[in-house]
């Protein structure tokens, strides 16, 4: 029995943690917020970007792309917020004034060109609003300019396969059971594995993602990055990350049977320190296993 | 005054016993045949889901451990088998079938379907096609494929034994089920209305089902085209998803969205055509825009063929194709604003009368609303890329189509219940019942939002830790749903058998559409002679 | 209108509607070779050009072509670019090649798929000559070259949404093909397993 299934059983603990979890993920927000504003979100000085017990909102950006995709989910929260207050009201306004005792005689009206017009066009001024901003950030998600480095992810059921194409560096990275979790460490059941991808920051990096039985989909949500793997074709995206950190993402599509066991580890670490592991990695590189050995070492259901 | 049909020489045409059910062709006997088949795979689907509640109450793998040897491949089963019962088992039949065979007919002043005989084997292809469902659920290792059935994983090499088989058939006899039934409804609706009754006069749950008639007929053989397609590459050795022998797995994600799109509309219309029903009937105020209404579900209907790609922003596709997906997709909110405004418009100026189907109607526009706006959220490609398999989705299509087409089947049931059985259901309990499952849903559901925003990916049977919290709340809101549709199962069987006699029309001078000229339960045959709307709508006379 | 008017009618109806039945089947099989050709066409899923030897420009503007190259895990070859990548002006032809080698003990068939990336980048990516989507078979430790020639139209620079883009990705994904498969019966990817799923144990029953 893992740790946490013990807690699991102890819900008056859980409320309390409701209500004081949420208050301090609001207070966490609301300052976060206060701090974006006043420094911009990419100063390095932030949490690690991984989700909160009562978390509400998206896991903190550390890409640009990231970054614009916070900010367009907040503007997007306050129009649809405010749409949805609209709505709600209406309906209440109506309940109170217009029901049976407060207005015993209906009218008879069923039309208002005017009115129809207004909220045909408003609609379409509300979603113009949207649309620019989200054009912006769809066409600079797609610009690639030319990366400095290029990593390639393979999927297979149920871990990843990195690839240095540039380096002849190769290695899989399977999930760790729940036994060899390191809980002191802060390690966190399901996300972790036994070898991470290195990462540099500061660097444009181009992703490309292929896999090699079903599709499967590789993403780390603090990067803004998600794209599918499909085997017999390659997909391409690129990032660039401005904090060093490690940064979790989990397989987003639909692969079987393993699909909740297949964690992703990005280790973002600086260019000097990436540039130390690229070095030990080709030397370890010549003795890795065949394989063989690798099948061997399968996840078994 | 027109008067009914209850005469010896009706009921000596009316079959009694099993006869009845098994060769009906009476349009009233085969709708309730296909809320009865509803409920029934809405008990399993129900169960279904809440199985999958109860295994992501807490971290780790719990209830599913207990049910089989292979609980995670069971785990994608039980969330394949709740989407697709869901889908083509409990909506689809419930209000096409269902409350479309009821009240079309008789809305229009027809004697009943145009080929009643074809009605028959819609309905009696759907119980085969149920358990063709079931069956790939539990003999071998079940489909676990999701309701996409994306291959390769729905090919031999992902889900080798013959499940997945069993669930083609399953929506092969489902589609052929759906497809008879749309030619019956456009034919019956184009050719059968009473004489005075103009396209334009046409109700708008008539409007609503001629919309969805149109979308099953053009959407539904896309699906069977790709589904036999699937079932040559499981079998036959074909390839047309198979790079081995030069095919492309996206190729079916796209046939699959094409149809896959459609199909959420073809949920929703009907339920947007009871609800304008109720708000009128209750507001005692005619429907506000009845011409923008009826044709924002047709520019629905339309530009839902556009839209499909949308599901794959994250497969690798251009820029420029995910730009105009965004463009088309967002456009669809602007016809169904014009739905919410004209419901509100409605009720503007009305004497509202808050009874049970009422409440469900305001429940649905509220949350169909919340829905629709998350809808816009995931509109945008680049916003999807963070949002994309995560519970967001889950809670937004939960929001549209458990809480807006759910919604919508008990509007309309508590609505036509007094015309159906003859019964008058009483007001507290279907009060609490919405009340309950009100709470109950948007605690489970709301939540997810939180969820997805966190990264938390769909279709997993663990997960983190971190996400424990709000999964907790979750499955307690299905708790409350669960107890509240529990009630509501006791409450009309007791209703049912004991309840007291209704009226033939119970809710007074707003309801003035055909089916409430008629005694409840409506007869067997529904008029003596065909009503006649050229010099007005005949029940807007005060009736008996 | 008489009953007969009205059965006629609504057969006419009906044989109408069966018929958009049909003709939306034969669309989704249509589709079948229609998704190809809009592949072909728009470069969508990033299906580059095919060369119909008309007039090019040379442009002074330089790209760089990555190969890469992937194996299907059933398909016993190894199948690697010769160069990683090559640096070439827009609009020169390129020649590059992969090698393949069957490591198994049988002559083997295979088929490979390809694709360009960026996306965007696949409709100015022309292929002259290419092993792409031949089937090829390899007889047991043969090793054959695969030559590819191409160019990258320089059109490329006219595009605003491309015009930065200075690296091409050209992947391709080797598969035993299908026909080869079946006649091999030592292939088995499919291994039928009838142990029902779910557990009937009285346990199960009784627990929670």
């Amino acid at each position: 029995m893992t740790r946490t299934q013990a807690e699991g059983r102890d819900s008056v603990n859980r409320i309390f943690a409701f209500l004081t979890g949420w208050a301090l993920t609001l207070m966490a927000t609301a300052s976060a917020s206060a701090q974006e504003m006043s420094e911009g979100v990419s100063d390095g000085m932030r949490t690690p970007s991984f989700p909160v017990p009562w978390q509400l909102n998206l896991q903190y950006p550390v890409t640009p792309i990231a970054e614009d995709l916070y900010w367009f989910h907040t503007y997007l929260l306050w129009i649809t917020t405010a749409i949805t207050a609209v709505v709600l009201l209406l309906l209440i306004w109506v309940a109170l004034k217009y029901n049976s005792k407060a207005n015993p005689v209906p009218s008879k009206n069923s039309h208002n060109t005017l009115l129809e017009i207004v909220w045909t066009a408003l609609p379409v001024l509300i979603l113009v609003a949207i649309a620019v901003p989200s054009y912006r950030i769809l066409y600079d998600m797609d610009r690639i300019e030319d990366p400095e480095l290029t990593i390639k992810v393979i999927g297979n059921q149920w871990y990843w396969t990195y690839e240095f194409p540039d380096y002849e560096i190769e290695f899989d990275s399977l999930p760790l059971t729940d036994d060899e979790i390191d809980y002191a460490a802060g390690q966190h059941r399901l996300l972790e594995v036994d070898t991470p991808l290195v990462l540099p920051i500061n660097t444009d990096i181009r992703i490309l993602f292929t896999a090699t039985d079903v599709l499967h989909a590789w993403t780390i949500p603090a990067f803004g990055v998600k794209l599918d793997n499909v085997p017999g074709r390659t997909n391409e995206t690129w990032t660039r990350i401005l904090t060093t950190g490690k940064y979790y993402g989990q397989c987003s599509e639909l692969c079987g049977i393993d699909h909740s066991y297949m964690p992703i580890v990005v280790h973002a670490v600086s260019k000097e320190e990436f540039e130390g592991w690229r070095a030990d990695q080709l030397a370890v590189n010549s003795t890795q296993p065949d394989d063989l050995n690798r099948l061997a070492a399968l996840p078994q259901e | 005054m027109y008067t009914t049909a209850t005469h010896a020489h009706d009921d000596h045409h009316a079959p009694t016993g099993i006869k009845r059910w098994l060769y009906s062709t009476n349009h009233k006997d085969i709708g309730t045949m296909y809320l009865i088949f509803a409920v029934v795979a809405g008990l399993v689907g129900g169960g279904l889901s809440l199985l999958i509640r109860m295994e992501l109450g807490e971290p780790g793998v719990q209830v599913f451990n207990e049910l089989s040897e292979s609980p995670k491949q069971f785990y994608n089963v039980v969330v394949t088998a709740h989407a697709l019962l869901m889908v083509f088992f409990v909506v689809m039949p419930a209000l096409i079938g269902g409350f479309g065979n009821w009240m079309v007919p008789m809305m229009i002043g027809a004697p009943d379907m145009a080929f009643p005989r074809m009605n028959n084997i819609s309905f009696w292809l759907m119980p085969p096609a149920l358990i063709l469902l079931i069956l790939s659920s539990v003999m071998g290792q079940g489909a676990g494929t999701g309701w996409t059935l994306y291959p390769p994983l729905s090919g031999l090499a992902g889900q080798p034994d013959m499940s997945v088989d069993f669930a083609i058939l399953a929506l092969h006899v489902a589609g052929a089920s759906s497809i008879l039934g749309a030619t019956n409804f456009i034919t019956t609706i184009l050719n059968m209305r009473a004489p005075g009754m103009t396209m334009h006069k046409m109700p708008l749950f008539v409007w609503a089902t001629l919309i969805t008639a149109i979308l099953l007929l053009l959407a539904m053989p896309v699906l069977a085209g790709a589904l036999t397609m699937l079932l040559a590459d499981r079998n036959f050795g074909t390839a047309f998803f198979d790079p081995r022998g030069g095919g492309d797995p996206l190729l079916w994600q796209h046939l699959f969205w094409f149809f896959g799109h459609p199909e959420v509309y073809i949920m929703i219309l009907p339920a947007f055509g009871i609800v304008s029903h109720i708000v009128s009937t209750f507001s005692r105020k005619p429907v506000f825009g009845y011409l923008g209404m009826a044709y924002a579900m047709a520019s629905i209907g339309v530009v839902g063929f556009a839209v499909w790609a949308h599901h794959m922003y994250t497969v690798g596709m251009g820029v420029n194709y995910r730009a105009y997906f965004v463009a088309v997709t967002m456009a669809i909110a602007v016809p169904t604003g014009v739905k919410i405004f004209s419901w509100i418009a409605t009720m503007w100026g009305g004497s509202i009368q808050f009874k049970t189907p009422m409440l469900w109607a305001i429940g649905f526009i509220f949350l169909f609303t919340v829905g629709g706006v998350t809808g816009v959220v995931l509109a945008n490609a680049g916003m999807d890329v963070a949002m994309h398999d995560t519970y967001y989705v889950v809670a937004h299509f939960h929001y549209v189509l458990s809480l807006g087409a759910i919604f919508g089947i008990f509007a309309g049931f508590y609505y036509w219940f007094d015309k159906m059985t003859g019964k008058s259901y009483p007001e507290w309990a279907g009060q609490l019942h919405f009340y309950t499952t009100f709470i109950g849903v948007n605690v489970l559901f709301f939540p997810q939002h939180f969820l997805g925003l966190a990264g938390m990916p769909r279709r997993y049977i663990d997960y983190p830790d971190i996400f424990a919290e709000w999964n907790l709340v979750s499955t307690y809101g299905a708790y409350i749903s669960v107890a509240s549709s529990v009630f509501f199962l006791i409450a009309t069987v007791i209703v049912m058998t004991s309840g007291k006699k209704s009226v033939a029309n119970p809710w007074g001078e707003g309801a003035t559409t055909l089916e409430w000229m008629v005694p409840s339960p409506a007869p067997f045959h529904t008029f003596e002679e065909q009503p006649d709307l050229t010099s007005g709508n005949p029940v807007a006379q005060p009736a008996e | 209108m008489t009953t007969t008017d009205l059965k006629r009618r609504n057969r006419r109806t009906a044989i109408t509607a069966l018929t958009v039945m049909g003709c939306m089947v034969g669309l989704s099989f249509a589709f079948v070779p229609l998704y190809t050709l809009i592949c072909q066409v728009t470069g969508l899923g990033g299906t580059p050009q095919i060369s119909n030897g008309e007039e090019r420009t040379l442009s002074t503007e330089e790209i760089t072509v990555r190969f890469d190259a992937n194996v299907d895990r059933r398909l016993a070859w190894s199948f690697e670019p010769v160069e990683k990548s090559i640096t070439l002006k827009l609009g020169e032809t390129g020649i590059a090649s992969y090698t393949a080698t069957n490591e198994s003990y049988e002559p083997i068939t295979g088929i490979s798929t390809f694709n360009v990336t960026p996306l965007k980048a696949a409709q100015y990516f022309t292929k002259i000559e290419c092993f792409c989507f031949t089937e090829q078979t390899l007889e047991p430790g043969q090793t054959v070259d695969m030559p590819v020639t191409f160019y990258v139209d320089p059109a490329l620079l006219e595009d605003e949404l491309a015009e930065e883009v200075r690296t091409i990705t050209l992947s391709y994904t080797f598969y035993r093909t299908l026909d080869d498969v079946e006649d091999d019966e030592t292939d088995t990817i499919s291994t039928r397993e009838t142990k029902p799923i779910l557990k009937l144990s009285a346990a199960a029953l009784g627990g929670s």
